[in-house]
C-alpha cells in the first residue's frame, strides 16, 4: 500500500520572484536578498561578486519581500508576507549569524474575497505603517508605534475592486498611497489616498489621474525631492506629481519589472516580457521635472525582478529563464547592447513537462525537463551523481591494485600507472604519442603483487610486496635499498606516504619504516593482539609528507585503532561492533576538519571526527554505500580533496559547508581507483572495473548536474523513444512580425545524444500541441509518436476541434502515418492495451489501430466515457484508467474488454482543480491541485455498499507549496536491489518554480518511525519568522484547511543531519534510538534523490 | 546616450571590482549557501509582537464611529492636508482599538 508517503526536494526552487538590496547583515555591508517562492537567499556584495551567505527556507510562499529601515536602526529589517496571510519581520544578528524574529502575525480575514491580481504588500517610506492589499475592497494597515513596534492591524475600505498596483508616495506628511485600478468598463485610473491612522480611514489624496493607458500596470513612486509617481503602460509612460505631468510614448511592450538606479529616483531600469532592458530617465532642473526619456540597453532573461546592486552591476531575477548578474557598460558592444552578462544562475522553472530516461543505459534515471518560457525556453538534463567521462580504456582482467607515479617529485604530471595482479605487477606509461603503453621500472619487483606503491621524497619510489619494501630511484629507476620481511612472515597490508611506510605482517606485527635518501630505516615494530586488516598514514596534518598518526583496522575484535608515529603508541581504539571486518581506513581532512573514514566488508562506511593532536575519535556516523567491500582513495578535483569509495556502488565523498556528502558515481562497479593526472589526460582518474581499466575525467563534485539545451522557443511536452533514440517535443515559438505577434507550434524531433533538432513537423495555424507519447499498437511492432492537438481559436471558450497525429521515425525524419480529427483538445494520450487512449475535452476515448485493405493504418474509435468537466490528466494501469479533471478531482474508470466499454468505478467527490495525477499502486492514486496541495485517494473495492465502493477515499493530504505540472514514475538515483532504499517506489514531480521532487512510498513501520522523528524535529528546528511548520504543511484550499496526514516532510527530516551534535543527541534520546542508527536511517533517505 | 549611462551609483567602489565575466557557455559553479535551520528561541517573536487583526468587523466599526460622531459637535470641514491636523486628530473615543 502506497499510502505512507515521504515528500522530498531533489532540486530546490530556482524561480526568482522577488529581490531587494539593502544593509541587512551589517550597517556597512550591502546585501542582495532574493526570494525563490518558498526560500530566501541572502547574498553579500563583494569585490569578487555575489557571495551567497544563507539559504533560508520559509514556511510559506512569499508574496511580499521588502527591506525597510525603522527609525533609529543602523541596519535594515526584512519584511516577508506569505500567500497564506502570515507575515514576519526579520533582523540579522551579526554576532550569532542568526535571524531574529522581531514581529510576526496573521493578517487573514475571516470573510473576504482574495484578490485576483495577487497580493500586494508595501511599507511606508517613513515607516509609519505596513500596507497590505489581500482581499478585494480592503486595504489592511499594520501601524508602527513611535518606538517602531507593530500594533494591531486593521482594515480600511478601498472602493476600487480591481486593483493593479499600490505604492506609497514619498515625502507626504501623512502616509499616502497611490492606487492603480481598473473600473467596470475596463478603463484604468490612478488615484491617491491619505491614510488617517486614528480614524482608520482614507482621505482623498493629492493626485488622481483618469483614463490611463489600457495596459497601465506598474506604479513607480519617485523619491523626494522630485516626488510623484511614474505609471508604466504598454504604450505610454506617464509621470505625475502635484506640480507636473509628463508623458512619453514607448514601443508597445509589457513591462514586468523595474529597478531603481539612483537614490534620488532619476533613473530606472525596466524589463519587459521579451527580455528587453530599458533605462527610464526623469530629466529635471532644480527639482522640477522637465521630461522623461527612455533608452534601450540590451537583452536579458525575461525579468521578474530587477535590483541595481553597485558600480553598474545589476541582478536580473527571472521566472522564465536563468537569473543573471549583468553589467551596464558605458559603450555598446558590436551588437549595440550595453548589457554584459557576468554570471548566470540556473533556473529550471517553469517545468511544464519532463520525462525520465536512462540515456547512458547505466540503470540510472535522468530527468529531461521542458523548462523556461518564451525565448528562454530550454531542455534541461538533470542527473544525480557524478559522471565519469571515459577517455580511454583497455581490457585487463584481475586488477588487484592501481597507483599512479610521477617520474620525479617536481613533475606536475603522472607518468606511470602501476597495475597490480595476483602474481605480477605491470607498469604502464604514457609514451611520446600520449598513448599508454607497457613499460618497466627496473627496480620494482614485477613478479609479485604490489601491495602499495608511492612517490617518495628525494625523487624515489616505494614498492611494497609480500616479501619486501623496495626503494627505487625515480630518475635511474634502479633499486636503491630493500627492506625484507622477516623470514616466515609475509606482508599482508601496507601503506606509505612520501616519507613513511607502515606495513603489517601475519601475527599482528606492525612495522614502521622511514624513508631516507637512498635508505629505508625500520624505526619501530610492535605486535598487536590480532591480525591487521587495513591501515593508513595519509598525512592529514600540516606536513604533506609526514603523518604523526596511523590508523589501523583489526580482525577479530573488529576495531579501528589510532597509533602515534613514530612511536606506535596506541592513542585511541574504537570498537566497530558487529562481525564485519574493516576493509579500508583513511585519514583525511575536508574544509579544515579531520576525519577517519573506515569501511566494512558489507558496504558500510563509518566516519569519525579525528583530533589530530590526541588521536581521539568522536562523532561516529555510519552510512551504507553499497553491499560489497569498499576501497577508499583520495583524489583532487579543482584543488579540493575528495574521497573515492570504490565498490559495487561507487561513491564520491566530499564536504560542503563542513558536512560530509555522498554522491553516486555513474558507474556500475569499481574495484580500484587512483588519480591519474597526465598531460594527455589531465585531472583524470584511472578506474579498474570488471575486466577493464579505463581513464576518465570527472564532473564537478556536486549532487545534481544540470545540462542546458537552449531552444529559443517554449517546449511544452516531451517524450523519449527508445527504439529511434530520439526525443519528440511539442513547442511554440513567438514570432514578431512587423506589428503583430504570432505563435507557431511545432512537433520537433531531437537526437537523444546531441539534442539537435533533426526533424520538424509544423502544426496548423492556431493548432497547439497538447500531448505526446511514444507507443506501439497490437499487431504492429513499430514504435510511433502520437501527438494530440487542439485548435485554439480566439472566439472559442473551449477548443471544439483537435487532431491525433501518428508519426513514425524513418531515416531520422518524422513521417506522418495517420491522423484523426477529434471534437476537442486532446489533453492526454496513453498507450492502453495495444490501443490509444485519449482525453478529449469532457471525454475519454479509446482508439483501435486498424489495418485498412490497402495496407495503411488508421485510428478507429472503439468506445469512450463521458462525464468530466475537462479530462486533463490520464494515467493507466492494466485495465484501470485514472482521470484528473479540471475541477472534479480524481475518478477511476475501468475498461471492459468483452463489452468494449469504459465505465466509471469510483470518484473523489471533492472539488479539486487538478494539475497532475499518478497511480502509486493498484489502489492508491496521487493527485496535485492548483492550491499547491498533494493528496492521495484510495479505491474502496472491499467496501460493503455500492455507494462506498463508488467513492475514492481521501487517505493523505499535504500542502506542498508548489504547483506540480507532472508526475512520473522513476528514480534519479541508481537503484540497488540489495539496499533497503532499493525497494521504495518513487515518483518524481516537476513544478513551476523549477523544483524537482520525489514522493517515496514507505513501508508502514518506516513511516511511523520517521513521523516520530518529524514530530521531534518540529520542536527543535524553529520556523524562520516564527512561522509554524504544522500550519504550513496543512492541506489548504478555498473550502478547508486540515492537518497534513500520511505525508512526511522529507526536507525537514533530512535537515536532521544539519543539526549540531548535541541537538542530534537530544532527538535520538527522546526517540529512544541510538544516534548512529538514526543518522544512518536519515542518511539512507537522502540517497533516494 | 552617454550621459544617461554615466555615473552609475557606487556604494563601495570595490564591489564587483574583481569580478570577471564567466565563460557564458559554462554555468559558473557557485558555492551553495548553508541552509539555515534555526534552533534558537529568537526565532519566536516577542510576545507583544504577535500581531493580529482588529476583531471588530469593518462595517461594525463604521457604525460605531458614526454613532460616536452624533454625540460630538460637528467637525468643521477640515482640510486634512493642513499640518496641524496631521499629528493630532480631534477625536479620541476610538483611537487604537484593543491596544
Amino acid at each position: 500500500m502506497s499510502v505512507w508517503n515521504y515528500v522530498v526536494t531533489a532540486h530546490k526552487p530556482t524561480n526568482v520572484t522577488h529581490s531587494c538590496v539593502g544593509n541587512f547583515t551589517s550597517p556597512q555591508e550591502l546585501n542582495l536578498i532574493i526570494a525563490k517562492c518558498t526560500r530566501i537567499e541572502i547574498h553579500l556584495l563583494t569585490p569578487h561578486g555575489l557571495q551567497p551567505m544563507l539559504d533560508v527556507p520559509i514556511y510559506g510562499r512569499i508574496a511580499t519581500l521588502e527591506l525597510f529601515r525603522p527609525h533609529g536602526e543602523p541596519q535594515d529589517f526584512l519584511f516577508i508576507a506569505t500567500e497564506r496571510y502570515k507575515f514576519c519581520v526579520l533582523q540579522w544578528d551579526a554576532e550569532t549569524s542568526e535571524l531574529i524574529t522581531r514581529a510576526m502575525g496573521d493578517v487573514s480575514d475571516r470573510i473576504g474575497r482574495p484578490t485576483d491580481n495577487g497580493q500586494i504588500g508595501l511599507i511606508d517610506p517613513d515607516c509609519r505603517l505596513i500596507g497590505l492589499h489581500l482581499y478585494d475592497g480592503l486595504f489592511k494597515v499594520i501601524p508602527f508605534d513611535n518606538k517602531g513596534q507593530l500594533k494591531e492591524a486593521f482594515n480600511i475600505r478601498l472602493e476600487e475592486l480591481q486593483v493593479l498596483d499600490i505604492k506609497f508616495l514619498y515625502g507626504c506628511l501623512k502616509p499616502t498611497i497611490v492606487v492603480l485600478y481598473q473600473d467596470n468598463k475596463d478603463a484604468r485610473h490612478a488615484k491617491t489616498y491619505e491614510i488617517a491612522l486614528k480614524d482608520k480611514d482614507f482621505v482623498e489624496g493629492p493626485l488622481s489621474h483618469t483614463n490611463l493607458d489600457n495596459g497601465a500596470g506598474i506604479l513607480i513612486p519617485v523619491p523626494m525631492p522630485l516626488g510623484g509617481v511614474i505609471i508604466i503602460g504598454e504604450e505610454t509612460i506617464v509621470y505625475c506629481s502635484v506640480s507636473a505631468f509628463k508623458a512619453i510614448p514607448i514601443r508597445p511592450s509589457i513591462t514586468r519589472a523595474y529597478g531603481r538606479v539612483d537614490a534620488d529616483g532619476s533613473r530606472y531600469l525596466l524589463g519587459d516580457n521579451a527580455g528587453l532592458l530599458h533605462l527610464l530617465v526623469i530629466t529635471h532642473e532644480r527639482e522640477r521635472v522637465t521630461g522623461l526619456k527612455i533608452e534601450h540597453l540590451g537583452e536579458t532573461s525575461v525579468a521578474s525582478t530587477i535590483s541595481y546592486l553597485d558600480n553598474a552591476v545589476v541582478y536580473i531575477g527571472s521566472s522564465y529563464g536563468d537569473s543573471q548578474l549583468i553589467k551596464l557598460n558605458l559603450q555598446p558592444d558590436a551588437k549595440g547592447s550595453y548589457v554584459e552578462v557576468l554570471e548566470k544562475y540556473v533556473n529550471l522553472g517553469p517545468i511544464v513537462d519532463f520525462c525520465v530516461v536512462d540515456l547512458e543505459r547505466q540503470g540510472q534515471g535522468q530527468v529531461v525537463t521542458c523548462s523556461g518560457a518564451y525565448k528562454d525556453g530550454s531542455l534541461r538534463i538533470v542527473r544525480n551523481g557524478i559522471g565519469i567521462n571515459e577517455q580511454a580504456s583497455v581490457e585487463l582482467q584481475g586488477i588487484k591494485g592501481l597507483w599512479s607515479l610521477r617520474s620525479s617529485t617536481n613533475d606536475p604530471y603522472d607518468t606511470f600507472l602501476v597495475v597490480s595482479f595476483i602474481n605480477e605487477t605491470r607498469v604502464l606509461a604514457m609514451n611520446m604519442d600520449d598513448e599508454l603503453e607497457e613499460s618497466e621500472i627496473e627496480g620494482f619487483c614485477a613478479e609479485a603483487q604490489t601491495l602499495f606503491c608511492q612517490n617518495a621524497i628525494h625523487d624515489q619510489l616505494v614498492q611494497v610486496t609480500a616479501n619486501s619494501v623496495r626503494l627505487v630511484s625515480s630518475t635511474t629507476r634502479e633499486l636503491l635499498h630493500e627492506w625484507n620481511a622477516p623470514s616466515g612472515y609475509s606482508v599482508n597490508v601496507a601503506t606509505a606516504n612520501a616519507s613513511q611506510v607502515l606495513l603489517a605482517t601475519g601475527g599482528g606485527h606492525l612495522v614502521y619504516l622511514e624513508i631516507g635518501n637512498g635508505k629505508l630505516a625500520e624505526v619501530k615494530h610492535v605486535q598487536l593482539d590480532y591480525e591487521i586488516s587495513c591501515l593508513d598514514i595519509n598525512p592529514s596534518g600540516e606536513n604533506p609528507n609526514y603523518s604523526t598518526l596511523a590508523a589501523v583496522g583489526m580482525w577479530t575484535d573488529i576495531s579501528v585503532r589510532i597509533f602515534s608515529l613514530p612511536s606506535l603508541e596506541l592513542l585511541a581504539k574504537e570498537n566497530l561492533g558487529g562481525e564485519i571486518i574493516p576493509r579500508s581506513v583513511l585519514l583525511c581532512t575536508f574544509e579544515g576538519v579531520s576525519y577517519l573514514l573506515c569501511t566494512l566488508g558489507d558496504g558500510h562506511l563509518l566516519n569519525f571526527l579525528l583530533n589530530l593532536s590526541t588521536g581521539e575519535l568522536s562523532n561516529r556516523k555510519k552510512v551504507s554505500l553499497g553491499t560489497q567491500p569498499i576501497m577508499l582513495r583520495t583524489f583532487s578535483s579543482k584543488d579540493t580533496t575528495h574521497v573515492f569509495a570504490a565498490s559495487d556502488r561507487p561513491t564520491v565523498i566530499y564536504s560542503s559547508n563542513k558536512k560530509l556528502l555522498y554522491s553516486n558515481v555513474n558507474l556500475k562497479e569499481v574495484s580500484h581507483m587512483c588519480p591519474f593526472n597526465s598531460a594527455a589526460f589531465p585531472d583524470s582518474l584511472a578506474i579498474a572495473k570488471e575486466g577493464e581499466l579505463s581513464i576518465g575525467t570527472i564532473d564537478d563534485i556536486q549532487k545534481l548536474h544540470i545540462r542546458t539545451i537552449p531552444l529559443g522557443e517554449h517546449a511544452r511536452r516531451i517524450c523519449h523513444q527508445e527504439q529511434s533514440r530520439t526525443f519528440a517535443i511539442c513547442s511554440l515559438k513567438n514570432c514578431q512580425t512587423s506589428n503583430e505577434e504570432t505563435e507557431m507550434h511545432f512537433v520537433r524531433l531531437l537526437d537523444d545524444q546531441t539534442f539537435e533538432f533533426i526533424s520538424t513537423y509544423p502544426l496548423d495555424t492556431y493548432e497547439y500541441g497538447c500531448s505526446i507519447i511514444s507507443c506501439s499498437f497490437s499487431d504492429d511492432n513499430n514504435a510511433y509518436y502520437c501527438v494530440g492537438t487542439a485548435y485554439v481559436l480566439p472566439e472559442e471558450n473551449e477548443p471544439s476541434k483537435g487532431r491525433i497525429l501518428v508519426f513514425v521515425v524513418e531515416d531520422g525524419k518524422l513521417q506522418l502515418i495517420a491522423e484523426k480529427e477529434t471534437k476537442g483538445a486532446v489533453y492526454s494520450l496513453n498507450a492502453f492495451n495495444g490501443k490509444l487512449l485519449a482525453a478529449i475535452n469532457q471525454k475519454i476515448q479509446l482508439y483501435k489501430w486498424m489495418l485498412r485493405e490497402d495496407g495503411s493504418r488508421e485510428l478507429q474509435a472503439e468506445c469512450g466515457h463521458h462525464g468530466h468537466i475537462l479530462a486533463l490528466y490520464v494515467q493507466t494501469r492494466g485495465d484501470f484508467i485514472v482521470v484528473g479533471d479540471l475541477m472534479k478531482s480524481i475518478s477511476l474508470l475501468l475498461y471492459k474488454h468483452e463489452e468494449g466499454a469504459i465505465e466509471e468505478l469510483a470518484r473523489d467527490y471533492n472539488a479539486n482543480w487538478m494539475s497532475a495525477v499518478e497511480i502509486l499502486d493498484d489502489d492508491v492514486f496521487l493527485g496535485a491541485e492548483n492550491n499547491y496541495n498533494l493528496f492521495t485517494v484510495r479505491k474502496n473495492s472491499d467496501a460493503a455498499t455500492d455507494e462506498e465502493r463508488g467513492r475514492l477515499e481521501v487517505v493523505g493530504e499535504y500542502h506542498l507549496g508548489e504547483f506540480v505540472n507532472r508526475f512520473r514514475h522513476g528514480s534519479l538515483v541508481m537503484r540497488l536491489p540489495d539496499l533497503e532504499a532499493g525497494h521504495i517506489p518513487t515518483v518524481i514531480f516537476g513544478t513551476i518554480n523549477g523544483v524537482i521532487g520525489v514522493v517515496a512510498s514507505l513501508p508502514h513501520d518506516q513511516y511511523v518511525f520517521l513521523e516520530k522523528l518529524q514530530a521531534n524535529l518540529v520542536k527543535v528546528i524553529k520556523g524562520v519568522g516564527g512561522l509554524s511548520h504544522e500550519q504550513w504543511r496543512s492541506f489548504n484550499n478555498e473550502k478547508k484547511t486540515v492537518d497534513a496526514r500520511n505525508f512526511l516532510d522529507g526536507d525537514l527530516i533530512e535537515s536532521f543531519l544539519d543539526l549540531s551534535r548535541s541537538r542530534m543527541d537530544e532527538i535520538a534520546s527522546s526517540m529512544g534510538v541510538p544516534l548512529e542508527e538514526l543518522c544512518k536511517r536519515v542518511e539512507e533517505l537522502t540517497r533516494l534523490h | 546616450m552617454g550621459s544617461l549611462l554615466d555615473d552609475w551609483p557606487s556604494y563601495d567602489p570595490h564591489n564587483f571590482s574583481q569580478l570577471r565575466p564567466a565563460d557564458s557557455s559554462a554555468q559558473s559553479s557557485k558555492l551553495t549557501p548553508v541552509t539555515y535551520r534555526p534552533t534558537h528561541n529568537k526565532s519566536l517573536p516577542p510576545p507583544d509582537q504577535v500581531i493580529s487583526s482588529e476583531a471588530r468587523n469593518i462595517l461594525l466599526r463604521h457604525f460605531y464611529q458614526k454613532s460616536e460622531e452624533k454625540f460630538r459637535p460637528k467637525r468643521a470641514a477640515s482640510d486634512h492636508l493642513t499640518p496641524e491636523h496631521s499629528c493630532k486628530q480631534p477625536r479620541c473615543a476610538y483611537t487604537d482599538g484593543a491596544d
